[in-house]
């Protein structure tokens, strides 16, 4: 493995990453669980499925946190987040217009 | 396996950042969190087995509860019947309730004599069991923020945190893991020795702190997780209507199906579980309701100790039950492996003592956590950093001060009932009293005096646990505790090795102290000098 250059480096960005994290993480789980409340096993009527929906909204974001800061830049983490964003909730809406 | 260097390092500080500024709740969190494993325990030890009446016949029971209903009213709001041997047959709230934390709780004791004529007694009730459960779960943090508990959401962020810190610690290890995990060197100085012990507790109990980091962030956030959910599902209900509501009639009292009819209901309903206890509530309202507790101990229970089927105490209709028949909800058996994982209540008492030990071996790992950080920013020189001064002091205050608050509680608990005072606001009184005076001490005196002082303090009163048992056994006037319950001998067997250990513990900090690395914060040395935490005329 070769020597990085200083802009190769993660940089700290603490602070932007968190924020990024807290918020788009969560809005990505959110995304996640919404496909899998309504398409996953059992559809959205499953008794006790939303018990289980709200735990893994919270370890979709818990695991959006620590490695929010694998990003090279906070502009960086924010970019990709946007897009998973986007492709989850496009996935969702297009099922619940078409399927 | 080789990981880039920046990732390294970037994980380094993550970890050493989440785990300082989480840590020291989550110490309080985990190990109030072993003691409340056995939280029944601690209950009956501390109750006067005095004030248990004696069982009944379990064909006496409708007699018992037919005579209770037609003497009080307070009964026929709410009314417990137990089951279990050393309690009495049936009991109920003269003041307060069974729902969330009330110092003034006065129970009703009530049995039947051979000639089937009602006995009571009127007693408080010990919160011991459930303040130690309160201090768990908010790490004595009192206050409200709206309906929820202050202290549960600080802790649900904590427990946010230290997901992070499990991520980023096995992440920032995973060069050396391998190669290092089983090595404890005990000969590479006091840090390394810290290092290799909190490596390798964190990554063998790595399991265990996963779903309890998870659990504890769903636990303080799941009322604004599931308003979110709420988006998604739309115009569906997130929760379906309760079905027993549409049901509006008013049963009479001596109409209430005989409790072998309730245990017929429990073989029904959850084969191989033995039904604890039965609490009717509102029995003369349009809604009346019989929670039944039921136990086993090869299962996952939703709740601490038990599962719960509600309903309707006339019709029989079920509410709510959170046993359901393998195969037939498997989203209700993995939503309940979660709970049951964090409470540890699938494998009996055996379970408790791992879950006990594991919970213990995790507030070892906040404490060490915290130990890594000070050796890290050691001075080669007498003369310490202000910070580490503060975070040393801070971190002997709140953990030992935290443990030696319960310890005197728990040795006050037999003489607040020989006093008469009212038990469970002393309960609070002592807690928050040594806990702040241990502050004070901690930062006036340092940290080094204070952790050997502390550690003897914690020692002296798990001792006086066990002679106060001994000693009140003994005296006749203080007679309330001249029988007890050897079952409950268990928590001064604890309190007995606690004392060892913490006794053992406060000698080898003190000869390090007096005999160790002169260039550091524990350092005491020839100088027994108090050295405040805290002094500004330093900082200069």
């Amino acid at each position: 493995m070769s020597r990085l250059t200083a802009e190769q480096k993660i940089q700290p960005h603490w602070w932007r990453k968190t924020l990024i994290g807290v918020v788009l993480g969560l809005s990505f789980a959110y995304s996640i669980i919404a496909i899998f409340a309504w398409y996953g096993p059992g559809g959205i009527d499953a008794p006790v499925k939303v018990q289980l929906n709200m735990w893994l909204v919270g370890l979709i974001w818990l695991l959006c946190l620590p490695f929010v800061y694998l990003f090279k830049t906070a502009g960086q983490a924010f970019k990709y987040l946007l897009i998973a964003n986007m492709v989850g909730y496009a996935v969702f809406f297009a099922l619940r217009t078409w399927a | 396996m080789k990981v880039r260097s920046d990732i390294l390092r970037t994980y380094q500080t993550l970890h050493t950042w989440t785990g300082i500024c989480a840590g020291l709740v989550l110490f309080i969190g985990f190990y109030a969190g072993s003691l409340t494993m056995f939280k029944p325990a601690i209950e009956a030890w501390a109750t006067p087995p005095t004030h248990q009446l004696t069982q009944i016949e379990p064909q006496r029971y409708d007699a018992l509860i037919q005579q209770a209903y037609a003497y009080s009213d307070k009964a026929k709001r709410s009314l417990t019947v137990n089951f279990e041997q050393d309690q009495s047959p049936i009991t109920w709230y003269e003041q307060g309730g069974s729902r969330g934390i009330n110092l003034g709780n006065t129970l009703t004791h009530a049995t039947l004599d051979k000639n089937d004529q009602l006995q009571l007694q009127t007693t408080p009730r010990s919160e011991l069991g459930t303040l130690i459960d309160q201090l768990h779960r908010t790490a004595g943090i009192a206050g409200k923020l709206g309906d929820e508990d202050l202290g549960v959401q600080i802790l649900g962020i904590a427990a946010a945190l230290y997901f992070i810190a499990i991520v980023s610690g096995v992440i920032f290890l995973l060069p050396t893991l391998v190669k290092t995990l089983f090595a404890l060197r005990t000969n590479k100085g006091a840090s390394r020795f810290w290092l290799d012990s909190h490596n390798l507790v964190g990554v063998l109990s790595l399991p265990f702190h996963f779903i309890i980091a998870w659990s504890v962030v769903i636990f303080a956030f799941h009322h604004p997780l599931y308003d979110g959910l709420q988006a998604i599902y739309g115009d569906k209900p997130l929760f379906a209507e309760d079905p027993a509501e549409s049901n509006k009639q008013i049963y009479n009292i001596e109409q209430l199906p005989s409790i072998d009819t309730y245990r017929e209901k429990v073989a029904e309903l959850a084969p191989g579980y033995q039904l604890k206890s039965i609490e009717f509530s509102r029995l003369t309202s349009d809604a009346p309701t019989a929670a039944l507790e039921v136990v086993t101990d090869n299962q996952l229970m939703r709740g601490g100790f038990s599962d719960f089927i509600y309903i309707h105490a006339f019709t029989m209709d079920i509410a709510y039950t959170s046993i359901m028949p393998p195969g037939e909800n498997s989203y209700n058996t993995i939503v309940k492996s979660f709970f049951a994982l964090h409470f540890g209540n699938y494998a009996g008492n055996t379970g408790r003592w791992i879950y006990f030990l594991l919970g213990l071996m995790g507030a070892f790992l906040f404490y060490t956590g915290n130990l890594l950080w000070l050796e890290k920013r050691r001075q080669k020189s007498p003369q310490q950093t202000r910070s580490s001064k503060f975070m040393a002091a801070l971190t002997v205050a709140v953990c030992l001060g935290s443990i030696a608050g319960v310890a005197i509680t728990l040795f006050a608990n037999k003489w607040l009932y020989i006093m008469g005072t009212s038990i469970n606001h002393g309960y609070l009184w002592c807690y928050y009293l040594v806990f702040f005076a241990t502050i004070i001490y901690s930062f006036s005196r340092g940290a080094a005096i204070a952790a050997i002082h502390l550690q003897q303090l914690i020692s002296f009163a798990c001792a006086g646990i066990v002679m106060t048992t001994v000693v009140t056994a003994l005296v006749p006037q203080w007679h309330i505790w001249s029988t007890f319950d050897t079952s409950t001998l268990i928590v001064d067997f604890v309190a007995v090795v606690f004392a060892i250990i913490f006794y053992v513990a406060a000698q080898k900090t003190k000869h390090r102290a007096l005999n160790g690395e002169e260039n550091s914060v524990w350092y005491i040395g020839k100088t027994p000098v108090a050295q405040p935490a805290l002094n500004l005329a330093e900082s200069k």
